[in-house]
């Protein structure tokens, strides 16, 4: 009698340990098509990053830069007499004290300031200072 | 023991016809009872294994099933061979792939094989449509049709949905900067097998096995990052590019080496090719001539004649030789460019370039002495480094006397413009020859490989040379202020028809920046410059070469961080007085 419960007990056993492992299996496939999923997708990913980064070598080429600067921009090659080193800049004066407390130095100030322009701003630049980016692109055809 | 004993009891009660039986089928004297149980017990072992492997089996499967999801979804692309990117010294891009559909049909599930080549032909229409037909009515299995095409085109044959007719996607070598670095990269097939320069390196390096095994098919490989910097290449080659239309040149060509290292930041060889369009290459004219030409290169191996004496000891910069007339060696003439008629101390031999002075000079050393020092150098072996092409350096088979005499001012010995140039960055480094190198190397490195040629105050003295010949010297418009420049020229008449001609010129100029503190070296080499209006009919390399060299020297210093300094004073008091006060 024990034995006949036992025989039971062990095919119950065994039929939920079907179903337990057909669930494992089920699930395991599942994550496993979602891994190839992303596999993939993380391929494709790879391969548009890298067409990205072959495009944008392809636009950052300096020949292509060079072109471009020397028609859109008045920017010269720096010469050596422009560079300096950081130990040559003047220390930076307190806050505040040669604007308001020292009239001349401002009125200094306020007239070197519009000569301060670089050279990618053209002479257009200076009569209409309400449009700054404009010029740049517009100053350049005419020259 | 048991069962041996028993059946002597037993045997009596058995009849004879079954005694008899038994006696057939299993012998006399054994137990039938023991032996069955035996032989269950033994079929349940085998039953046993038998479902332990196909258990087992059962599992391996379930573990594996996984590889094949995967390899489903690869298929599709599956014949694309992947390379590592490479990259120049500041992770630029230099070469990359890129995926791209490629057209292929199978011939024996095409149906309507005149229909499928009308519209195939009708969406691309740089395709042969003869050629198609015969290739789709092979019987063979699968034939590409075309590799290579645009999204566009693949929407437009996929709607047409054509049997037979599939797409691959492969991948496809692209070169974003173009003909810029062409020569360094070389450039791969139609199958991305590198078959020129560092690609085919690489594939020299184990990636060729990897191929054929069909493993790098991913992108996962490491990039290779090289020693070349884009931006420098890019200015060194917009100079040469201008100089040879200015001069009217056949080819120029310029190498900027990292005299410390032996890295080669960037190297240039114009007319060049476009790596996208490989078919470009095979015009003999757009040839590396820094590493397959071998040259002449005139007066600049006067510097390995000069550094020679005074590393021997057997001159010294007061040392002088008689420059007074032409020298005679058997039926041949030796004579100055600029002939100043007097004895010459070496400093002035260097700085008039005078091929007489430098003639004496290697006579005074010796024959054999001054072959060694040039083997020693790396001057008569071929030079072998990172790219495939390499061209053997031409020696004179028998070394005569007026073999040294000529090759005193670089001409009878021909050899790589890179060979040369590795010779001497040595002079300039401290003395030290290190092979050059397309790859990134670090110093400690450099100095493991190099090897001591000459002491570092011969190289002291040179580099005092190199200066003067730039602050009153042939190399005067070389003297770009800010960087100190130290420079040797050289104009050699090129050999048309196994003779000296006297029109054909090959100029070359060796710079090293900064004189005192050398770090990087230049050459500019320009083949049959022609003379214009603005170097007052002059082709020598002081009209041609130099200016070009100080034109790259002045873009390129700013990139290589080159610090300018504005207030260092001339060679005689900077390099000779420090040489002076280590005494």
């Amino acid at each position: 009698m024990i034995l006949r419960l036992l025989n039971f007990a062990v095919i119950g056993a065994l039929v939920l340990a079907a179903a337990y492992v057909y669930r494992i299996k089920f699930n395991s496939t599942v994550q496993a098509e979602h891994l190839a999923k992303l596999t993939s997708e993380v391929r494709h990913e790879r391969d548009s990053i890298a067409a990205l980064r072959a495009e944008w070598g392809e636009l950052d080429n300096p020949a292509r830069i060079q072109g471009l600067a020397n028609r859109f921009l008045h920017l010269k090659p720096i010469a050596p007499t422009q560079f300096d080193t950081l130990d040559h800049l003047p220390d930076r004066p307190a806050d505040g004290a040669s604007a308001s407390t020292d009239p001349i130095a401002g009125i200094i100030e306020n007239l070197e300031e519009p000569e301060m322009a670089t050279g990618s701003i053209p002479a257009a630049a200076d009569t209409a200072p309400d449009s700054a980016a404009a010029p740049a692109a517009a100053g350049a055809p005419s020259q | 023991m048991t069962a041996n004993a028993n059946p002597a009891s037993s045997e009596p009660a058995e009849p004879w016809r079954r005694r008899l039986i038994r006696t057939l089928l299993y012998g006399r004297n054994i137990d039938r009872l023991a032996k069955a149980r035996a032989r269950v017990g033994l079929a349940i072992v085998a039953f046993a294994v038998v479902y332990g492997v196909i258990a087992a089996r059962l599992v391996m499967f379930a573990l594996a099933s996984n590889s094949h999801v995967n390899h489903r979804v690869v298929s599709g692309d599956a014949v694309a061979t992947a390379r590592p990117d490479i990259l120049d010294r500041n992770s630029e891009i230099l070469a990359t792939d890129v995926r791209v559909p490629s057209l292929y049909g199978e011939p024996r599930r095409l149906i309507d094989i005149d229909g499928a080549t009308e519209l195939l032909t009708a969406d691309l229409p740089d395709l042969d449509a003869t050629e198609l037909r015969e290739r789709l009515s092979s019987r063979r299995g699968f034939v590409w049709l075309k590799r290579d095409i645009t999204p566009e085109q693949q929407r437009e044959i996929y709607r047409q949905g054509l049997p037979g007719i599939g797409f691959l996607n492969e991948n496809k070598r692209t070169y974003p900067n173009g003909a810029e670095v062409s020569h360094l990269l070389g450039h791969v097939n139609i199958d991305n097998q590198g078959i020129a320069g560092i690609e085919k390196w690489l594939d020299g390096q184990g990636l060729a096995a990897l191929h054929m095994a069909g493993l790098a098919t991913d992108r996962l490989q490491a990039p290779i990052q090289l020693a070349v910097d884009l931006r420098v290449q890019h200015a060194l080659r917009d100079e040469l590019v201008a100089a040879r239309a200015k001069f009217s040149a056949i080819a120029a060509a310029g190498i900027v080496l990292d005299v410390r290292t032996g890295e080669i930041v960037a190297m240039v060889s114009e007319p060049d090719y476009d790596p996208n369009n490989p078919h470009e290459a095979l015009d003999p004219t757009r040839i590396n001539r820094l590493t397959t030409g071998v040259y002449e290169m005139g007066s600049t191996f006067k510097a390995f004649t000069v550094a020679m004496a005074l590393d021997s000891g057997k001159a010294t910069l007061k040392s002088a030789f008689d420059a007074h007339s032409p020298l005679h060696y058997g039926k041949f003439e030796i004579h100055d460019f600029e002939p100043q008629q007097r004895a010459l101390t070496v400093p002035e031999i260097f700085t008039y370039s005078s091929n007489i002075g430098a003639a004496r000079i290697a006579m005074s050393v010796g024959v054999d002495a001054h072959k060694a020092f040039l083997k020693k150098m790396g001057q008569l072996d071929r030079l072998r480094t990172e790219l495939p092409e390499s061209a053997e350096p031409i020696v004179p088979k028998r070394w005569s006397e007026l073999n040294t005499v000529t090759i005193a001012f670089g001409h009878g010995l021909s050899v790589a413009p890179l060979q040369a140039v590795m010779g001497v960055a040595a002079l300039m480094n401290g003395g030290i020859l290190i092979p050059p190198t397309f790859l990134k190397r670090t110093e400690a490195e450099a100095q493991a490989l190099g090897k001591r040629v000459i002491k570092p105050e011969t190289s002291e003295l040179m580099r005092y040379l190199m200066r003067l010949n730039v602050e009153k010297g042939t190399a005067a418009k070389a003297d770009v202020p800010g960087y100190y420049i130290g420079g040797k020229t050289g104009t050699a008449d090129k050999v048309v028809f196994g003779r000296y001609s006297k029109t054909k010129v090959l100029t070359d100029f060796m710079a090293v920046m900064p004189a005192d503190q050398p770090r990087y070296l230049l050459l500019i080499m320009l083949d049959e410059p022609h003379a214009t209006a603005e170097t007052h009919g002059f082709k020598t390399s002081g009209w041609n070469a130099v200016p070009t060299g100080a034109a790259v020297v002045g873009r390129v210093a700013p990139l290589l961080g080159i610090e300018p300094r504005l207030d260092l004073p001339t060679a005689d008091n900077l390099i000779l007085a420090s040489l002076k006060e280590n005494r």
